[in-house]
């Protein structure tokens, strides 16, 4: 627990000094409030530009950021310095872990603020938002583990965080991205966004399995490759 | 007392590279033990097995412990300044040593006095961004000896730094060995390790050439039999060490010319370059 705490406090503190990591942070949030500002009295606007920026927000910002912090500590040796002073690896991953879902968290309830939310769909739209974290953490956890350095770990999460992040927005222009749209979380996070929050079984389905699919990717990797190889 | 670091045939390689071949070693409590040979000759190969960050064969044990299969019990008794071991560069050296200090559970107060003997006071709200590389150097042996560790590794500790800095860290590493830390030491500095070591192993291309305390080691391949006088006219004069010479070094002292008399045993270095044929320096 001392050693959980430490490292969360040395990321918050380490994060605030990394500008790359505070834009990606809160770049959403903060286009989501100039949106909403400029398209002020449009009709469409608020909550279908919240819903919109709020996934691209709990599914970009967390697989990046996951795996950019795992990548750099392994390039420029910080890792093994925690790891030489007896941190244990799980309990690194779970520290980060926790930091990337704290902080997308903290920055994502922001979107709270832009509209007029009741107290049931605020609560329904952060546990939506925390399960799209949940999921792109263990998705940036795994590209981080997997790459050498940061380099190749944006090379990798900018990409598919992107990917991921994007299909949902452009779903709502065209049927066949629709589609595709809904095999993946963050179709499935932005429907249960769109739609007051609330979650149809093969909604919760697909996440599940996507949960399950990035945890035994993370526990494979995890095993193979150990913490500091990449 | 059981050796703290224990070796037996420890061999490692790189693809087809042999780097090390049948390393046995036994290390012993508080002692200061420093591996010597030039770069490549696999003193870093050996504290990264040391410290279970590379496969090996034969046996090597910390503590009693597998290095294969330290964890993060074994490895919070110990500290290391290696060269791949970093430090947070946004951050200042106070918040790096806070950092490691809750880790370790050290009071912060601990901090100002590890701070001072590494020469860093002042520097502490400075990020570590901005420290230059021997700044860095001492913070990182700061960071690594601030919970008192039982064993501590030290790459090169004071390659880079100016002499009285490391002078400092000599100091420092003699006040941890008192106080019971038995330190692991690679170098190419023979001065350092002539000064510095309880004993001492030669590596040369992955084997030990030999291994005893310095002033031993020097004295076995002592073979001039001969000591050397310094006049006050700086003229050097070499002596067999013979009855006839008795006579002269008395002449000259009697005469009030000499300035020293030294020995004439080789140096670690010199050792080195007669058991391999390689200067410990390249």
């Amino acid at each position: 627990m001392r050693t959980s705490l430490s490292i969360l406090n040395k990321q918050f503190k380490d994060s605030l000094n990394n500008l790359p990591t505070l834009m990606i942070i809160m770049i959403y949030p903060i286009v989501a409030f100039i949106m909403i500002i400029a398209m002020r009295g449009e009709e469409f606007a608020g909550r279908m530009f919240i819903s919109m920026f709020a996934t691209m927000h709990c599914c970009f910002a967390p697989a990046t950021t996951a795996s950019n912090i795992i990548s750099e500590e392994k390039e420029k040796g910080t890792l093994r310095s925690l790891i030489m002073s007896g941190v244990s690896r799980i309990n690194y991953l779970v520290s980060i872990s926790l930091f990337v879902i704290l902080a997308s968290m903290l920055t994502g309830s922001t979107f709270l603020l832009m509209d007029q939310f009741d107290c049931e769909y605020a609560f329904k739209f952060l546990s939506a938002m925390f399960l799209g974290a949940v999921t792109s953490t263990l998705l940036g956890l795994c590209i981080g583990i997997n790459s050498k350095n940061t380099a190749a770990a944006n090379g990798m999460a900018v990409p598919v965080g992107l990917t991921i992040s994007l299909i949902p927005m452009l779903a709502q222009f065209n049927d066949g991205i629709a589609k595709v749209s809904k095999l993946l979380y963050s179709g499935r996070i932005s429907l249960i966004l769109g739609d007051g929050g609330n979650v149809s079984w093969d909604t919760a389905a697909v996440i599940g399995a996507y949960l399950v699919l990035f945890s035994v990717i993370l526990v494979f990797l995890f095993k193979k490759k150990g913490l500091e190889q990449g | 007392m059981k050796a703290v670091i224990n070796l037996k045939n420890v061999t490692c390689s790189f693809g087809s590279k042999q780097v090390l071949s049948g390393i046995s070693l036994e290390i012993r409590h508080k002692e200061i033990f420093g591996m010597l040979g030039p770069s490549g000759a696999g003193k870093t190969t050996l504290i990264n097995i040391l410290t279970g960050q590379l496969p090996y064969g034969g046996e090597a044990r910390i503590f009693d412990t597998e290095c294969a299969r330290i964890g993060h019990d074994v490895y919070r008794d110990i500290g290391a300044v290696l060269d791949k071991c970093g430090l947070y560069e946004r951050l200042s050296c106070m918040d790096n040593m806070l950092l490691f200090a809750r880790i370790h559970n050290v009071p912060r107060i601990a901090i100002s006095d590890v701070i001072n003997k590494v020469g860093l006071k002042g520097s502490e709200r400075i990020k570590v961004g901005k420290f230059s590389k021997g700044m860095k150097q001492r913070l990182q042996l700061a960071c690594a000896v601030l919970h008192k560790p039982k064993l501590l590794f030290l790459d090169e500790p004071t390659s880079g730094l100016d002499p009285s800095t490391a002078a400092e860290i000599h100091s420092l590493m003699r006040e941890l060995r008192e106080n019971g830390t038995t330190i692991f030491l690679t170098t190419h500095n023979m001065d350092e390790a002539y000064r510095m070591c309880d004993r001492v192993a030669l590596l040369n291309e992955g084997i030990i050439a030999e291994c005893g305390s310095p002033y031993e080691i020097c004295r076995k391949y002592c073979t001039q039999s001969e000591f050397i006088i310094v006049t006050s006219d700086n003229e050097k004069i070499s002596l067999p060490n013979s009855p006839e010479s008795a006579g002269k070094a008395a002449e000259l002292i009697l005469g009030g010319k000499i300035r020293t008399i030294h020995s004439a045993e080789p140096d670690l270095g010199t050792v080195f370059l007669k058991l391999t044929g390689r200067k410990l320096t390249k």
